[in-house]
């Protein structure tokens, strides 16, 4: 379910860079654009703003279908952000979000051919643009979209379909340096911090080390009750068991596949050494009495329960999958039952490649939707919206209110400000939940032209300011200033992630996928739970079943929409 | 069927035969209350659920929903040769019928059971708070109620079942119960009954209201025991209510529903957890294949019929009330 | 049941029909703890601090009582609004469904009909086929029902299995009855409105029970078809919105990660906490009307006059 992964992934995406960039007031919107367009003459935004004065302000209402977010169907007009926007173009949008199963939905938009005016269709995109529901974009960017054109530019080539039209615009056209996120919302092995302090914060970097480190404790606080290691294992949240291989042996998150540096071959590991690597480490563990056994049967409220009793020594997983529990712990204000996510290998000779590198998703999206009563003012919208100025409005929000800026040009929170933002219903009032994502977009990670982050949370200065004392206490022990800085810098991947390559819905690599995780899924568990002295017949039995699926068809499937990726990536650098 | 005896005048055995359409016109004259009370009805039904079924189409076609249905294209039974030629498919099909009938078994001699229990029951007051406790967890959701049962069924603290079992000292160590494949079916079945019970049983109290007292009185007087009372009044009273139902469900034994199966199985026992639905949720829906899932329903529909059409004619052998 | 059954009963209560009616009492009191359980469990989650019930281990009672999950669902007015459809729907929708089927019913059950059996497996079929949702989409669209209050009720006039079911009671009627109506000189339509309905109360009760709980639980109807209407949004849709929601209220704060601390706002919400709460919310009127459905299959009815 690697779209079911994406929608997590991007809605964990979008909701960060929302938390981050929070405001109250619209107020003082006016003066929200000029720090941001000051310090380089040439403006980003200046080339469409000059005509702002003719453009046909009488108000009309859109319609937009996001099914990308789950949050209250609203009048765009009625946050701070969107009434601003609505002053800037008198459009307002009614913005309607899904509750049921959006495959269902959009299904129903297709068949009937009734479409909202605007449309993001999330992981049903493909549909939408086999039944030609978008209108080719092409054109209204050339008249109409100047600032579109500044921020999609470089990335036309990926954009652009088959027949050479776009039809929609993604959300990650990173503009100006890449900045990582200074949190781990992605993968990482975590430990509890109770571990690392009772033997003196000791670097560790292998999962030899790890476990040791975890069984030490372990055996020193017998009686305490304690689970060494968890898993998840729920329903299409497998990661936590089937993703390890690929991070331990040094490689980001591609999904299924390892893809080689130089040879971009994609090749699945499930089947590898490194998967046998990992589960007889699990196996071993298992033996010695630290791994939980109900890893394979808790359903993800379990999981949840268990990671958030803090007796729990280690795990690994998401960021983003196990925030409620770490939330939860961070509350009761004990810093020792706090994680540390430490980017764990398998030998000292691996740089760990835990961290996203910057990528373009190409499948994700917005669109005008064939039954658009104007597209023209649409594209008009979105090329507004892609002004510098208001792109600081969708993530900062509102100088003074939601952000402040200092004597050097930086922006920054304050802790007031901070707390504030942590308010869902806030976010909503002022509109940060529904602009700072599904919309025309500069790309998570994606730097101002005055140097500031595009993303509030990516900016220094407030990831500093929403630190615990136990955190900065941490960081300080391992000689860091933020918890990414403990991971190696990514490296640079053109087709990253690979699990984002749209595979054909029923195509045989799909069926592969599935076929395969169920294969996993069965066996895992016997590996790990078996008597050590079974695991090598079990592994043995495992691989034969795996081995009927056509793994070899699959990669070179992979493989190839690897290449095309790239060939698409480079040629538009050139 | 009772035979009215009002039948016997106006039953076509008795008037002479001039013509078979010309007397069937002159029947419906006669009735025309009856068929104006019906036929909208029947219109109405043709509308409704006939007239979709040119969806099965679907099955037959690469479907893509934005085409007229004579633009689609065309691929004949491939859908059908993905889901029988799986080779998941045997296994998955006796988890489906093995839930089935687990289903049917225990769902009717359960509901049936605890509707002549509550029968007897002679403190009205407590007869009617236990039936009302006993059908509160139908409005539960399959979510809530199979967050309950995992945690009941954990092997750690919370595991109230290991628990009891251990005081008990029917085992020694905690057993994992959703971890061993062959305990799905009779987890799953005890979860259905414990979820339903109540709801089922409903049609049969009321089934029991239709019952003639004075027959029990005579049961009485004959110095029936209580039980002879329930074998000789109430279950013969229950008989053609139970016999439609059991035609009824038999027809639908393919539906074993997907949320239970789906929200407490795992890897350790898909063997036995996966049905039929799981399979067209898992390769169907999920890949947006409408296809697939269309061509699934045709199987479940034939499967349906042949099911129906057999135990409706059984009953009519047996000379039992029958559906049609 | 009966009066004059309870009293024979009473006077010959042999040693063996005290162990049977212990045995029963005991049986059905366990059967009490073991369905009271979910209701109590959810009741307990519902009012406990939503943060705090990701730890797990809420039975009984709340550990940490809040009304915060209700206050969230209660939050906006608009759940009123959607009460009131939801409580139309059911009311127009039951009597619709109730009176329609058991017509149909009473001609199916009258075995001189010459239609009887085409009526009645026309119907029957029905069951076990399914055109599918995109067939059945552009049918209610092509009807103009979309965005319509009608939805909720015309897709649904005749449930066949409740038809089903009023007709085997109807069946099981004593035969003088509907014999000397005839002999009156009352017509079909008569009959069945003033003999046929009223002897049949248990069935119209289990029946109405079955169609209100159904008209009661929909939401999907209403997020296929009037998901643009807000004016016909019903209280199950906005609950199942909210569910939603809580959805991503939860990756909201999980983007957060080490960036922030405890996050302790009022109206924080999680789906588990939210679930158990719309649990709540949404089954208390089936429960609180229940007893007065209850009363015509559980007491049991006096068929009176008819027996004569």
């Amino acid at each position: 379910m690697v779209a079911k992964k994406f929608t997590m992934l991007g809605l964990a995406l979008a909701m960060t860079a929302a938390l981050a960039g929070c405001s109250s007031g619209g107020k003082s919107a006016g003066n929200s654009a000029s720090p941001a367009a000051s310090p380089s003459g040439s403006s980003p935004s200046a080339s469409a703003s000059g005509e702002t004065a003719k453009e046909d302000l009488t108000p009309v209402t859109f319609t937009y279908f996001n099914a990308n977010a789950q949050i209250p169907d609203i009048d765009s007009n009625k946050t701070e952000i969107g009434k601003k926007l609505e002053e800037q173009t008198g459009v307002n949008f009614k913005l309607q979000f899904p509750v049921g199963d959006v495959n269902t939905k959009i299904g129903t938009m297709i068949a009937s051919g009734d479409y909202p005016d605007v449309l993001a269709p999330d992981t049903a995109i493909d549909k939408v643009l086999d039944a030609k529901g978008f209108i080719p974009l092409n054109d209204l960017i050339d008249q109409y979209g100047p600032n579109v054109k500044r921020v999609y530019e470089p990335y036309f080539n990926q954009m652009k379909a088959a027949d050479g039209n776009i039809y929609f615009l993604p959300f990650s056209p990173v503009v100006g340096e890449y900045i990582s996120n200074p949190t781990i919302d992605q993968g990482a092995f975590f430990i509890q911090r109770r571990v690392l302090k009772e033997f003196g914060y000791p670097k560790i970097k292998t999962l030899d080390e790890y476990f040791d480190l975890i069984k030490k404790y372990y055996d020193a606080h017998k009686g305490d009750n304690l689970t060494g290691f968890t898993s998840l294992t729920y329903d299409w949240r497998t990661m936590g068991i089937f993703n390890p291989p690929m991070h331990l042996a040094g490689y980001p998150n591609d999904g299924d596949v390892i893809v080689d540096m130089q040879t971009h071959e994609a090749n699945v590991y499930a089947d590898d050494d490194y998967t046998k690597r990992w589960l007889k480490k699990l196996n071993e563990i298992n033996s010695e009495g630290l791994y939980d056994q109900s890893s394979f049967v808790n359903n993800y409220d379990q999981y949840l329960a268990k990671i958030s009793s803090g007796n729990v020594l280690g795990f690994f997983d998401y960021g983003w999958e196990v925030d409620q529990a770490l939330q939860n712990i961070k509350k009761t204000g004990n810093d020792d039952l706090d994680y540390m996510p430490l980017p764990i290998v398998f030998d000292d000779s691996v740089t760990d490649q835990y961290l996203d590198p910057p990528s373009f998703i190409d499948n994700r999206g917005v669109g005008i939707t064939t039954s658009a009563k104007d597209p023209v003012r649409i594209m008009k919208f979105f090329d507004n919206m892609l002004k510098e100025e208001n792109q600081v409005m969708i993530q900062w929000g509102f100088k003074g209110e939601t952000y402040e800026v200092d004597d050097k040009g930086r922006f920054y929170r304050t802790q007031e400000q901070i707390d504030k933002l942590k308010d869902n219903a806030t976010q909503q009032s002022i509109g940060f939940s529904y602009f700072n994502y599904s919309w025309p977009m500069y790309g998570q990670g994606s730097t101002l032209s005055d140097g500031n982050s595009f993303n509030a949370g990516r900016q220094p200065e407030v990831a500093q300011a929403s630190f615990t004392e136990g955190d900065k206490l941490i960081l300080d022990k391992y000689g860091v200033k933020t918890f990414s800085e403990l991971f190696a810098k990514p490296e640079d991947r053109p087709w990253y992630p690979a699990w984002s390559i749209s595979i054909e819905q029923g195509s045989p690599a799909q069926i592969f996928q599935q076929k395969s995780k169920d294969v996993k899924l069965k066996y895992f568990p016997k590996l790990v739970l078996s008597k050590p002295d079974q695991f090598e017949s079990l592994w043995n039995e495992y691989l034969k079943e795996f081995g009927k699926l056509d793994v070899k068809g699959f990669e070179n499937t992979l493989t190839q929409l690897i290449k095309n990726k790239i060939a698409k990536v480079t040629g538009s650098s050139n | 069927m009772r035979n009215s005896i009002s039948v016997a005048a106006q039953s076509p055995e008795a008037l002479p035969r001039p013509s078979g359409v010309r007397r069937f016109f002159k029947l419906l004259l006669k009735q025309r209350t009856l068929v104006f009370m019906s036929v909208p009805f029947v219109i109405w039904i043709f509308v409704f659920k006939y007239l979709p079924l040119w969806g099965w189409t679907i099955a037959f076609q690469h479907y893509r929903p934005n085409l007229g249905l004579f633009e689609q294209e065309w691929v004949g039974l491939s859908q059908f040769k993905f889901l029988f030629a799986d080779e998941s498919f045997i296994r998955v099909m006796r988890n489906t019928l093995a839930m089935a009938v687990i289903k049917l078994v225990l769902g009717f001699v359960t509901a049936i059971t605890l509707a002549i229990l509550l029968n007897e029951l002679r403190m009205i007051v407590f007869k009617r708070t236990v039936q009302t406790i006993s059908y509160l967890p139908h409005f539960i959701s399959w979510v809530v109620a199979a967050n309950i049962i995992s945690t009941a069924l954990s092997i750690d603290n919370d595991g109230i079942v290991n628990k009891v079992l251990m005081w008990l000292h029917l085992i020694d160590k905690p057993i994992m119960w959703l971890g061993v494949g062959h305990y799905f079916w009779g987890i799953l079945g005890i979860s259905e009954v414990w979820k339903d019970v109540g709801w089922n049983t409903i049609v049969y109290l009321a089934a029991m209201t239709m019952i003639d007292p004075s027959q029990y009185e005579a049961a009485e007087i004959d110095g029936a025991s209580r039980f002879q009372r329930i074998l000789r009044v109430t279950l013969p009273g229950l008989k053609p209510v139970v016999i439609i139902l059991l035609i009824m469900n038999l027809g639908n034994i393919l539906e074993t529903g997907f949320e239970p199966q789906y929200l407490m199985g795992n890897g350790m026992n898909a063997d036995y957890s996966e049905n039929l639905e799981i399979f067209v949720l898992k390769y169907g829906i999920s890949m947006g294949n409408f296809s697939l899932a269309t061509a699934a329903g045709i199987f479940k529909t034939v499967i349906s019929f042949v099911l129906l059409f057999s135990a409706n004619s059984i009953a009519k052998r047996m000379g039992e009330e029958r559906l049609f | 049941m009966q009066a004059p059954v309870k009293k024979v009963y009473k006077r010959f209560r042999s040693p063996g029909d005290r162990l049977f009616d212990t045995i029963n009492v005991l049986l059905l009191l366990g059967l009490t703890v073991v369905t009271l359980y979910p209701f109590v469990n959810t009741l307990a989650v519902s009012l406990n601090d939503a943060n705090d019930s990701i730890r797990g281990g809420i039975y009984l009672w709340p550990r940490d009582f809040s009304w915060g999950n209700y206050k969230y669902v209660f939050k906006e007015a608009t759940i009123f609004h959607a009460t009131l459809i939801s409580v139309l729907r059911t009311v127009i929708g039951t009597v619709v469904t109730v009176l329609a089927s058991a017509m149909v019913a009473y001609t199916i059950s009258r075995p001189e009909f010459v239609l009887r059996k085409f009526v009645t497996v026309m119907f029957v079929l029905t069951m076990y086929l399914n055109g599918g949702l995109i067939p059945n989409y552009l049918l209610i669209r092509d009807l103009h029902l979309i965005g319509s209050f009608w939805v909720y009720i015309v897709p649904g006039i005749i449930g066949v299995f409740n038809m089903i079911v009023i007709r085997s009671f109807i069946e099981g009627l004593p035969e003088g009855i509907l014999e000397s109506a005839r002999i009156d000189g009352a017509g079909e339509f008569r009959t069945f409105m003033r003999i046929v309905l009223p002897l049949s109360m248990p069935a119209l009760a289990t029946v109405a029970l079955f169609t209100g709980v159904y008209q009661w639980n929909s939401w999907f109807d209403v997020f296929l078809y009037n998901s643009q209407v807000p004016d016909l949004s019903t209280l199950q849709y906005e609950l199942m919105r909210m569910l939603a929601n809580s959805n991503s209220n939860s990756s909201m704060t999980s983007a957060s990660a080490f960036a922030n601390s405890g996050n302790d706002n009022a109206n924080y919400v999680t789906p588990t906490s939210i679930r158990a709460t719309m649990t709540i919310v949404a089954s208390l009127p089936m429960i609180l009307v229940y007893p007065f459905l209850q009363k015509y299959f559980v007491k049991g009815m006096t068929l009176g006059g008819v027996k004569g």
